[in-house]
């Protein structure tokens, strides 16, 4: 498989931290423009490492990484911002920032990127809607609860339909009902183009997907 | 507006970081100290200027003519020759032949008791006011002296004036100095606590390097905090400066009563060809703390985020 067209493209990469034994070892992953992949695999196997190196706050011990058809290890620093802008993170401990409210820690991504509040304020206020959190708008992070918060890391995450969307357990404080609800949401931005990674030790929402799966097993990469 | 038929009216909690106080309270704290002693610096700066000056033209405005007794000529007739000459030196604008009681009385402090000075050959003083616009040619004014008057010399005061000037730059070397030491210690205490904001604040900082934020769009989040800090320590460390001269000026039974008050006050309330000075310098050191804040705290973010992932 070439990464000429490919979105990711990692070959022969291996991670490993200090002087510790390799966490990833020889993964080859290419993920093709709008494609949707669970990730899973046994806890400590290397996933949210592999989501590491993907959403750039990592740089492997080898191998080469490209992602939109650049390739990472070459890439100057001041460019890494443009890389990331194209990317959603959601991750599993959701990372919002207490001191925004809601309203704003979805809208970030906006702001970082110099929109205007009145060009995204109706799209945040949709999305708050979407994820049951219209009426939280203005409420500070902290008072939400795992469930909550975790739809927010969704929605600020997918707020800029981003080319590439990686998610680190996304599904895994919220009831089977919104979980599903969820998903919905991921195909929706799948369907509009953005190629989706999830993490996820949920195997319902697996099974009840029915998308590629790609399994890591003690740092090693296989498909299901 | 309205949104799913309801007004929303979102708070504004304004910047991306948050108003982490601690290291910033610190920063102030001391940021003010150096303000402060900036503006004692630079108060002591402009008295030692003008005292120098003052005492400078003090001197320059005056020679003497000293002549030292001699056998062979009585003093009255010397005298009167050194006046003839005097009034007839253009530059020389008045003069005054001193008691002989009061050239003793000078040496007085080194001598003691006026009455063996009465046996020595005490020499006689012509205080000398020279006009300074169109000073008198001393060198020739000097050998004339010597010419017509035997033990007669010209004494302009110069060996006192170079010195007063050597102390004075010394000083005021000395004042730029501590200011420089200020600067300095200022500078170094904003990346200190630029590094502490910026380790107070790392999930902040990486989560906004993840939405796709610039190092510079993340350096002016920050760096706002410190220029309100700048300006803040700047405004109340002059404050206390001026607060402090003021005080010095006015601690001593009156506003005028010793010398160092009457500077102190003066610097502050007096003629507005000096106020105006020291006003100026004094505003220049919120507006130096500021900018000093601002482009350390930019730098030093700049070069630590450049560090990161």
């Amino acid at each position: 498989m070439t990464g000429a067209s490919s979105i990711v493209s990692l070959q022969n990469v291996g991670l490993r931290y200090g002087k510790g034994r390799e966490v990833l070892r020889d993964v080859n992953l290419e993920l093709n423009p709008g494609s949707f992949h669970f990730l899973t695999g046994p806890s400590g196997a290397g996933k949210t490492s592999l989501l590491r190196l993907l959403f750039l706050t990592k740089k492997p011990t080898r191998g080469l990484i490209s992602m939109f058809g650049r390739d990472m290890a070459s890439l100057p620093r001041r460019n890494l911002p443009k890389i990331r802008r194209k990317i959603g993170v959601v991750f599993q401990d959701f990372r919002l920032l207490d001191h925004l409210t809601t309203y704003e820690n979805i809208a970030l991504p906006l702001r970082v990127a110099g929109h205007k509040p009145k060009t995204y304020r109706d799209n945040v206020f949709e999305l708050l809607n979407w994820v049951g959190l219209a009426d939280y708008a203005d409420v500070y992070p902290p008072v939400l609860s795992g469930g909550e918060k975790q739809r927010v890391a969704i929605a600020r995450a997918v707020i800029t339909q981003p080319d590439l969307l990686l998610a680190d357990e996304p599904t895994g404080n919220v009831d089977p009902a919104m979980a599903l609800r969820l998903l919905r949401l991921f195909a929706e931005l799948n369907k509009f183009g953005t190629t989706i990674v999830i993490a996820t030790h949920d195997s319902n929402l697996i099974a009840q997907s029915r998308r590629p799966v790609l399994v890591l097993n003690d740092g090693q990469l296989g498909e299901s | 507006m309205a949104h799913g038929g309801k007004q929303i009216k979102l708070k504004n909690t304004g910047g991306l970081m948050p108003r982490s106080q601690m290291p910033l309270r610190t920063l102030m704290i001391a940021m003010t100290v150096m303000c402060y002693l900036a503006c004692l610096a630079i108060g002591a700066l402009v008295l030692i200027t003008r005292a120098v000056d003052d005492w400078s033209s003090d001197i320059a405005g005056e020679v003497t003519v000293q002549i030292r007794p001699s056998d062979d000529v009585k003093m009255s007739e010397k005298l009167t020759v050194v006046a003839a000459i005097l009034d007839n030196t253009p530059g020389v604008s008045n003069y005054e032949i001193l008691a002989k009681e009061a050239g003793a009385k000078l040496l007085e402090p080194w001598l003691g008791n006026a009455d063996i000075l009465e046996q020595l050959p005490v020499p006689r003083l012509v205080a000398v006011s020279i006009d300074q616009k169109a000073l008198p040619d001393f060198v020739a004014l000097e050998s004339l002296l010597k010419a017509k008057v035997a033990g007669a010399s010209l004494d302009t005061h110069r060996r006192w004036q170079g010195e007063l000037t050597r102390m004075g730059d010394s000083l005021v070397r000395l004042g730029v100095g501590v200011l420089i030491l200020i600067t300095a210690s200022a500078i170094a205490l904003v990346i200190f606590a630029s590094r502490t904001a910026l380790d107070a604040n790392r999930q902040v900082v990486e989560v906004l390097h993840l939405v796709g934020a610039t190092d510079p769009f993340i350096a002016r989040q920050v760096q706002w905090q410190f220029l309100r800090a700048g300006l803040q320590s700047g405004l109340i460390g002059v404050l206390a400066g001026m607060a402090t001269f003021l005080l010095l000026g006015i601690s001593s039974d009156g506003p005028r009563a010793s010398g160092l008050a009457d500077a102190s006050y003066g610097l502050l309330i007096g003629a507005p060809e000096v106020t105006s000075m020291t006003y100026l310098l004094f505003l220049l050191v919120p507006i130096v703390a500021t900018l000093l804040c601002l482009v350390a705290a930019r730098l030093a973010i700049l070069r630590i985020l450049s560090n990161a992932v």
